[in-house]
């Protein structure tokens, strides 16, 4: 059944409003450690999330197997006549839209051989490693959305690729790519290369120091930074109280040189989207903009409720982030280390847990290399520190931005981003004791 | 469910072993912001998972019922079971049996009207302790699993459980502090007698403010009793993980990390003689309770740390097979899309003979951390951190005034080395566990008594 036959189905029922979103992914995965493959996955999938609503009273509920669509209704009927208005509801998008074709391709993508693709980065990495392991993904994805106003399809597919090597000393690296586009498909070659840089750089570790470095961070590493952020920014986390950017809309909380999109028009990502769950087209919003909280992320709903406009981001009840992607600067990576007298660049991060999502207060785990500058050389690699700051803090002290970006997708730690390297003049770091 | 032998047969055909597992479930929840209804919602999912070895692992999941399109995604499974790759299994005992969750009040008998009307109740009761930010959930899961295999394992699961979840924040003289309350039973709706739900909540209210207007604490050296919540937290982060035996041998290294405890390290020293770590998927009505692992493998509880030493591993039959060992039943899986891996279940230090008011009596200057807010440990399980909420002073053997966010930087060897004496109370906590690729977060329990670590730096 499509979207369209199940909101005709759902559409006789006693609803106001109905929205259908069927959703099928068909996603393979290998992955691989110490230098062998573990485990090959394969999901075939696909499902309706479906809201319906009464005047403010709305339902939701999602139905993996088409069998229980009927008995799912029935249940949403009798669930509407039990509630309440819903303040975080007010209506869905009634404007009419048309929709923007896709730019990317992904033909070289469809008939990318993961497996085979693996088994050779291994044989051909080995050399310059001790280990390796990782995981390689080939998503495609089918998107249709039915709504009492509009209804679109979507599709897209992406390779993502995440690989851990550790050195002769059994120090590790890590490097990630993520790409929706057959144009910049060839560029998962460069990973391999990346890693055996870094794989030369690292040599052994020594426990760091406690103290407030100057650092530059990698793209790995800022991209986690960034999405733990702009969840945040999603106006039903705002409205909530709990989050950064409550209250600080138009507020200056970082330095000029640092803007932040949520951007599901760059098709060359896998969370981009053409448009929203109910139908708005997605755009590009900065949601910092040279140090400023610019935007909020909106739904129709929430944006009536703050006086704003949509911003293409729902979530029925709760608006979210589809993809973040960072303004580029005008630095170059090398030189941006280089310029380093005596201070860190780090490439990874991991574990960040907030200890005050209203302040932004958090730490967070750098790991895969942590090396210790000094008059822009690496004297060492550390191991065993925790940046231990602020959002505020590390967004204030952006005082430079390379121009080029990665794209990566690291397993939970960040979403489909695109990041610069950074330059932080403070960054806060403890250690055990 | 009709097909499951009809997929067994065909994957036994081509692979030395084959297994097929379904499952069905059927899932409600509402949740309130800010003391309006915000969603509510019922979901129902079901599909079968496969697993295939011939030279390697293969697995993969599908949630249709055509015969070509299933054919063919067994042929893709098929297939992929001929990569070179890891392809060993454990031996383990064969079952075939039943199992459930023992209910006394049915999900199904509990009404839409009922759980809005327990939200509305928590939200007036932080109403009158002036909490301005809540958010509340609840929410109930009804599963049945089959899992048969190649070599005559047949299990069948009946699972129910209820969880809740409170988000609340609290302002004062330019001080924030927040609190995530988790809580979660395997079972029905007596869940809310267990919990003490209502008493919970204006507990951690009254906490939450009081940690906003206390002061922060010196740096430097103290004692430090932990409350149970600190127990379990620790227990789960740097016992539980480090001793998984997927994460000893890498299959991790590129997501969670691997452990500081390498294969042969069985028997070394990890703290003083007084700690005991368990882990027990068996425990009545525990968040991650199960009587067979998703392998069929029957549960039991595991000794992971034993009197300060490295004791036991936990693994599933992919793991134990790597080392030739047996599994001790720690495979799980987060839904029934995803591949098995090994994974806690109810982790905690075991109790010892103090009181409370033992553990406190000799101590000078102290730290007494009952509840926490941020914490992380390193991808080995070694450096990790925790920060306190609801904490107090210890000055001459009594508990004194609340302090605020006392940070304990520590190493897991340091830690449970501190360890001089552990309390005889036993406390559990929910939690959802995150691990695999893609991501699994399944449900914990994490608990332990009080315990009391000598000589320790906070800040």
């Amino acid at each position: 059944m499509d979207a369209q036959s199940a909101f005709e189905f759902i559409r006789k029922r006693d609803f106001d409003e109905v929205v259908v979103r069927k959703l099928s992914t068909n996603i393979q995965q290998v992955k691989f450690s110490n230098n062998e493959i573990d485990i090959t996955n394969n999901w075939n999938e696909s499902g309706f999330d479906v809201y319906v609503t009464k005047g403010r009273k709305i339902y939701n509920f999602e139905v993996k197997n088409e069998r229980e669509l009927e008995r799912s209704v029935n249940s949403a009927e009798k669930a509407l006549k039990l509630l309440d208005d819903n303040p975080d509801y007010i209506k869905i998008n009634s404007e009419k839209y048309n929709y923007r074709n896709r730019t990317n391709r992904f033909v070289r993508i469809s008939e990318f051989e993961i497996s085979k693709f693996a088994r050779d980065f291994i044989d051909e990495n080995i050399k310059f490693a001790k280990r390796i392991g990782g995981t390689i993904y080939k998503k495609s994805m089918e998107l249709e959305v039915v709504t009492n106003y509009n209804s679109f399809k979507d599709f897209n597919a992406g390779i993502e690729f995440n690989v851990r090597a550790f050195n002769e000393n059994d120090v590790p690296t890590q490097q990630s790519f993520a790409t929706s586009h057959d144009d910049d498909l060839d560029e998962i070659h460069m990973v391999g290369e990346e890693l055996r840089d870094h794989l030369r750089m690292l040599g052994k570790t020594v426990q760091g120091s406690d103290g407030t470095f100057a650092a530059v961070l990698h793209p790995l590493f800022f991209a986690s930074i960034v999405s733990y952020t702009i969840p945040m920014a999603s106006a039903y986390q705002v409205d909530s109280g709990i989050s950064f950017f409550a209250g600080r809309l138009n507020q200056k909380i970082g330095s000029s040189i640092f803007t932040m999109y949520d951007d599901a028009t760059d098709d060359s990502m896998f969370g981009s989207r053409i448009a929203d769950d109910e139908g708005v087209p997605t755009k590009k919003t900065p949601v910092i903009e040279k140090g400023f909280v610019k935007n909020y992320l909106h739904n129709t709903s929430t944006a009536i409720k703050l006086n704003s406009q949509s911003t293409g981001n729902a979530g029925i009840i709760s608006p979210s982030p589809w993809q973040v992607t960072v303004e580029p600067g005008t630095e170059d990576p090398k030189e941006m280390i280089e310029s380093i007298r005596d201070g860190l660049y780090i490439v990874n991060t991991w574990y960040t847990r907030f200890q005050d999502y209203r302040e932004g207060i958090f730490s967070t785990i750098p790991r895969d290399g942590i090396y210790r500058i000094k008059n822009g050389e690496i004297i060492e690699s550390w191991s065993g520190i925790r940046v231990s700051d602020s959002l505020i803090s590390i967004f204030k002290n952006i005082e430079g931005v390379s121009r080029e970006t990665k794209k990566v997708k690291w397993w939970d730690e960040t979403m489909y981003s695109k990041v610069p390297y950074v330059y932080v003049s403070k960054l806060n770091i403890t250690k055990s004791k | 469910m009709q097909n499951i032998d009809k997929y067994l047969n065909y994957l036994n055909r081509y692979t030395n072993f084959s297994e097929v597992y379904f499952s069905e479930t059927f899932s409600n929840g509402v949740s309130f912001k800010n003391g309006s209804l915000s969603q509510v919602s019922g979901s129902t999912s079901s599909g079968y998972a496969f697993r295939a070895i011939d030279k390697s692992i293969s697995f993969g999941a599908i949630n249709q019922e055509n015969w070509s399109i299933v054919k063919e995604h067994l042929d893709r499974i098929i297939e992929n079971s001929r990569i070179p790759g890891r392809d060993k299994l454990s031996h383990e005992e064969v079952y075939k049996d039943k199992w459930s969750v023992p209910v006394q009040k049915k999900i199904e008998d509990m009404d839409l009207e009922d759980k809005i009307s327990i939200l509305k109740d928590i939200d007036q009761i932080l109403v009158e302790k002036k909490i301005p930010m809540r958010i509340l959930a609840i929410g109930d899961i009804k599963q049945r699993e089959f899992l048969i295999n190649s070599e005559g394992t047949e299990i069948e699961g009946d699972i129910s459980k209820v969880g809740f979840f409170g988000a609340i924040g609290y302002y004062e003289g330019g001080n924030f502090e927040q609190r995530f309350i988790q809580l979660g039973f395997s079972g029905g709706y007596e869940a809310l007698e267990y919990w003490d739900l209502y008493a919970t909540i204006g507990e951690e209210a009254e906490a939450l403010k009081k940690s906003v207007i206390a002061k922060p604490i010196n740096p430097g050296y103290y004692d430090l009793v932990i409350g149970p919540e600190i127990s379990g937290i620790v227990a789960h982060e740097s016992a539980g993980h480090p001793t998984e035996l997927d994460r000893i041998l890498g299959r991790e290294m590129a997501q969670a990390g691997e452990s500081f405890i390498k294969l042969g390290d069985k028997g070394k020293p990890v703290g003083s003689p007084q700690v005991n770590v368990v882990d027990d998927p068996t425990i009545d009505h525990s968040y991650g309770y199960y009587k067979y692992d998703r392998d069929g493998v029957k549960a039991r509880k595991r000794y992971l740390y034993k009197k300060g030493l490295i004791n036991e591993f936990l693994s599933n039959r992919e793991s134990a097979g790597r080392v030739n060992s047996k599994s001790t039943a720690a495979s799980r899986i987060s839904e029934w899309d995803k591949d098995p891996i090994p994974r806690m279940s109810t982790t905690f230090i075991e109790p010892g003979d103090f009181n409370f008011e033992e553990l406190v009596e000799d101590v000078k200057l102290g730290i007494y951390m009952k509840s926490y807010s941020e914490w992380n440990i390193d991808d080995i399980r070694f450096n990790e951190k925790y920060v306190g909420l609801e904490a107090y002073l210890i000055e001459n053997g009594e508990i004194r005034e609340q302090i605020r966010r006392p940070t304990l930087e520590t190493t897991t060897i340091k830690f449970y080395s501190s360890i001089d004496a552990v309390g005889k109370d036993l406390k559990f906590f929910a939690g959802t566990c995150g691990k695999g690729d893609p991501m699994q977060g399944v449900d914990v329990w994490m608990g332990g008594p009080h315990a009391r670590l000598r000589n320790i730096y906070m800040r």
